[in-house]
């Protein structure tokens, strides 16, 4: 492929240099290839990187970082672009370092419970890799089949198992990381303390603004004995959220407590009949697990709060693998429910705020008011034993005016959350959507305290500038500013 | 300004002692002083309940001892919410008397529960044996303050379960050894307590016949929440301790100890299951919720060695005589490795087994220190060997320089340096306490 015209303003030098790093095939600069990358799962915000590129081993990333460093652009990590704030936004273009084809598990070790993978393994390859074993890795984000381990630790991602077993960070032992100036960083390791800072529990979480991860070690988990998954079915939501709370006030700590409400339930039932009843008002989705003997007690005091709160246990699955057949549809269903929404609306903008568990009837009570305020569709498919919501605002990114009001409505829904003593993000991150939000979190103090974290990693701002802290990217400009989803 | 000289001066640690105690009761007071004392070119020792003021490198400069002791208020426990937000001075046996209230506890180990402070437990990164089953202080902290060496107050994280707003200053600050800032408050997930605990006691012979035990255990029916190693002579002393004959502690023997916490039909199935699977001739098994015993073991492991150094050589007050003791983290299934190559008429050994952390105490210290330098010397490369690392938990002060509290300088030291840097420019935090030139 010819480097002669550059769909940019990018010098060709540098990509030509970029091109003996990484080889032609991976590395793409042409308009139409770069589209694709000119988003993530956040589509209201979009610019096309100047040129992404998609190293295969770590010598090659830190030789791409010191190239921009000398020719002076700056350059955001990307793993499979499932980011929902807008994480791999190449702000002010530059480079976009792909790390999807740094994608082999390097070492499996069930005597000392940890594995070291590459960045690019997709969430569900290590659990893929883990049958069997009896161990797993326990962080299960819904987009499991497609994101990465890299994107999950920039993003410390959690999942609906992470309100019994920990997010990202509870299970991230060690990270090789090359800094923003190409040297390269090791933190952590195969032992679990180490002298010195908890660097791997700061890295967790930096949303690619400290460097890029090449190399993870992750802890594994025992697979638990046994479980039992029920369906809980409500007329309301408000029955549902009570029950969310009724069970954490009685000491049950589920392995996944998730909530579905009914225009959710429909989309999944269409999409793939599983069987949730169309009619209800919200279904909860109650999973515990453990030692098989300890089970029937917590499962008939689960079944009383479900029944107490004017719900019914639909359906109780017990098991003894998470490969039984109704197990496998009640999760596919779950975790594909974003997939679904596509059959209610062309765009959708997901929040991810988060309350104190017990504020959950009052939090989906204001989401209803807000989106009749608004005349907008939303659905609810959450985290709910975490408190963390996520209401699905559907629109149609073409036109302006609905875009304005989807925004609108998230910023009230998300300035409730705060006011609840809650967060604007559980799991998702702040990325470049949630930064004027930042203010109303935390004080300038704090604020600058954390800029000044970034300085020590990022001190020139080049490693993915304008994400997370409001006001702060160092030296560039954007060159052309993100603009609101259009055609 | 210099060393005070006097015996009634307060005691910073390592024989160091306060130019004065600051003990403010809210963090604006907290805050001022710190600016006053910051201007006064005094560094600053933050101080909680004293428990571990020899622990680390030896102070740099003269200064004060900032008492947090009086930041000791229950801020907000919603309950239902299973979490609870508490002022650093509150003591761990404080606060789980709190808890219990409302039937919940926080799942961590600490020496001195009675006096040690919250604040200080996180700042020493400091557990337990149960550390294996739930976790360590990092994975139950959700929410921070401190304040920096400018007199400004930092936050963190939050008051919910799941936050990914911001940076996590509650993982930076937890184990950060008072050398960033001085924690003022945190907010912590909190867990219903278990309805029932047990122990099953197992005593060895032969250290080979217990790692093969251990090996068997990682993929156990069960789901220990501690695994516990003891070797012969500190499973003699702890048997004193706990003040009950059981087998493998009273004969000398290596001694393993599981710990279950569920509730009562998953504890017993457990015990019995565990007593099955184990190879050891000799085991003893104790159950029940809140069995005195179970409690008695419990505390008696996570408090030592600091908690024999008294009764072992009697000088504890004398600091240049305080004896020496290390923390080895080496890879988890590694422990049995590193305990193969400990001398047992040296040292006394407690693993955390699951968990890859093996406490060892020098008994006795009558040795010369090339001696133990050598020793620590030899014990490193082991640790380092199996993945790991290894500090001094308790050293004679004489001998902190040379035989270097935190071991040799490693590749992230940099990078923590200008973390210091940042929040700490003029090293006013605990100075000479941590790592590199921190
Ligand atoms: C359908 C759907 C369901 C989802 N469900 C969940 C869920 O249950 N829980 C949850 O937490 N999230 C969820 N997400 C959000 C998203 O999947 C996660 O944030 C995920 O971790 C992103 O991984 P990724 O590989 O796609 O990373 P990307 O989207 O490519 O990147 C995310 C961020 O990580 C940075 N990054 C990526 N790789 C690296 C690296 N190697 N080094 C440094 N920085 C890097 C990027 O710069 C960016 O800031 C969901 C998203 C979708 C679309």
């Amino acid at each position: 492929m010819p480097l002669a015209s550059p769909a940019t303003s990018l010098s060709s030098q540098l990509l030509a240099d970029l091109s003996k790093v990484v080889g032609e095939e991976n590395l793409l600069h042409h308009r139409d290839e770069l589209v694709v990358y000119e988003c993530d799962g956040y589509v209201i915000e979009k610019n096309v990187p100047d040129v992404v590129v998609f190293p295969t081993e770590r010598d090659q990333v830190v030789e791409i970082v010191k190239l921009c460093n000398k020719y002076d652009v700056p350059f955001v990590p990307r793993g499979a672009g499932t980011s929902l704030a807008g994480g791999t936004l190449a702000v002010g273009g530059g480079v976009m370092i792909c790390m999807t084809r740094m994608k082999r598990i390097l070492e499996i070790n069930l005597r000392d419970r940890y594995a070291v993978v590459e960045p690019g393994v997709v969430n569900v390859w290590l659990t893929r890799a883990l049958a069997g074993t009896g161990f797993h890795y326990a962080p299960d984000p819904s987009s499991q089949g497609a994101c990465t381990i890299g994107g999950n630790l920039a993003t410390n991602s959690g999942g609906p198992h992470t309100l019994k077993y920990g997010v990202t960070v509870n299970h991230v032992m060690g990270v090789e990381m090359v800094l923003p100036d190409g040297s390269v960083l090791e933190v952590g390791g195969l032992a679990e303390d180490g002298p010195g800072y908890d660097l791997t529990g700061l890295v967790v979480g930096n949303e690619g603004t400290f460097g890029i991860a090449t190399k993870i070690i992750v802890n594994l988990t025992r697979d638990p004995e046994a479980g039992r998954t029920f369906l809980g079915v409500f007329e309301t939501v408000d029955a549902a959220t009570e029950t969310v709370s009724g069970l954490i006030a009685a000491g049950i700590v589920p392995a996944a407590l998730e909530m579905l409400d009914n225009l959710m339930i429909q989309a999944i039932e269409q999409a793939f009949g599983f069987g949730f009843p169309t009619d209800a008002g919200a279904v909860l989705i109650i999973e515990i697990d453990g030692l098989e003997a300890g089970l029937d007690r917590e499962a008939h005091a689960i079944h009383e709060i479900v029944r107490q709160n004017g719900g019914t246990v639909k359906k109780s699955i017990p098991w003894r693998t998470r490969k039984e057949p109704e197990y496998v549809a009640i999760w596919k269903s779950r975790k594909s429910a974003f997939g679904a929404i596509g059959r209610l609306s062309p765009t959708f903008c997901t929040q991810d705020g988060v309350v104190p568990r017990t504020k959950l009837p009052h939090i989906l009570r204001t989401i209803t008011r807000i989106g009749e305020h608004y005349g907008l569709r939303i659905a609810n498919v959450f985290h709910a034993g975490d408190g963390n919501i996520h209401p699905i605002l559907l629109f149609d990114e073409r036109d302006p005016e609905q875009v304005e009001r989807v925004l609108l409505a998230s910023h009230e829904i998300l300035d409730e959350c705060i006011a609840c003593g809650g967060s604007v993000t559980g799991e998702h991150g702040i990325g470049v959507e949630k930064m004027s939000f930042m203010p109303k979190l935390f004080t300038p103090d704090d604020l600058a305290a954390m800029v000044a974290i970034r300085t020590v990693f990022n001190p020139e701002g080049r490693c993915s500038p304008e994400k997370m802290l409001p006001g702060g990217g160092g030296c560039l400009e954007r060159k052309s500013p993100g603009h609101k989803a259009s055609a | 300004m210099d060393w005070p000289e006097s015996s009634d001066a307060p005691p910073l640690g390592d024989g160091r002692r306060a130019v004065a105690v600051d003990r403010p009761d809210s963090v604006e007071v907290l805050r001022e002083i710190v600016r006053r004392r910051a201007a006064e070119g005094l560094a600053i020792y933050p101080q909680g309940g004293k428990t571990a003021l020899d622990y680390g490198g030896i102070p740099r400069r003269p200064g004060v001892a900032l008492d947090t002791t009086a930041l000791n208020s229950v801020i907000d426990y919603p309950a239902a919410d299973m979490t609870i937000t508490v002022g650093s001075g509150i003591t761990l046996a404080k606060l789980q008397e709190v808890l219990a209230t409302e039937g919940q506890f926080l799942p961590l180990d600490a020496p001195h529960p009675d006096s040690a402070t919250l604040g200080g437990i996180y700042a020493t990164n400091t557990c337990g044996p149960r550390r294996f089953g739930w976790g360590r202080p990092r994975d139950m902290i959700i929410g921070v303050s401190f304040v920096t060496a400018d007199g400004k107050g930092v936050k963190g994280g939050g008051r919910v379960v799941k936050n990914v707003a911001g940076y996590d200053f509650p993982k930076l600050l937890t184990g950060s050894m008072g050398a960033l800032g001085i924690i003022t408050q945190m907010t912590l997930k909190v867990r219903p307590k278990p309805e029932a605990s047990a122990l099953v006691i197992a005593g060895y012979s032969r250290l080979g016949d217990l790692a093969a035990d251990l090996a068997r255990m990682n993929t156990s029916d069960t789901r220990p929440m501690m695994m516990d190693v003891l070797s012969p002579e500190a499973g003699y002393l702890l048997e004193a301790e706990a003040n009950r004959g059981s087998h493998g502690l009273r004969e000398r023997m290596w001694t393993l100890v599981l710990g279950y916490e569920d509730n009562a039909a998953s504890v017993a199935w457990q015990v019995q299951r565990a007593s099955a699977e184990l190879s050891a001739g000799k085991i003893e098994t104790h159950t029940t919720g809140e069995d005195s015993l179970t409690r008695a073991i419990l505390l008696a492991i996570s408090s030592f060695p600091a908690d024999r150094i008294e009764s072992i050589d009697g000088s504890s007050d004398h600091p240049s005589q305080s004896p020496l003791s290390f923390v080895a983290s080496v890879r988890r299934g590694s422990v049995s490795a590193f305990l193969e190559s400990l001398q047992l008429d040296r040292w006394l050994a407690v693993a955390h087994a699951g968990s890859g952390i093996i406490h060892a105490h020098a008994n006795p210290l009558d040795l010369p220190e090339e001696t133990w330098t050598g020793e620590i010397q030899r014990l490193r490369d082991a640790a380092d060997r199996l993945g790991g690392s290894l500090i001094l938990s308790r050293c004679p002060i004489e001998w902190k320089a040379r035989l270097k509290v935190w071991g040799d300088r490693r590749g992230d030291w940099a990078i923590m340096e200008k973390i210091k840097g940042a929040l700490d420019p003029a090293g006013v935090m605990n100075p000479g306490r941590f790592v590199g030139t921190i």
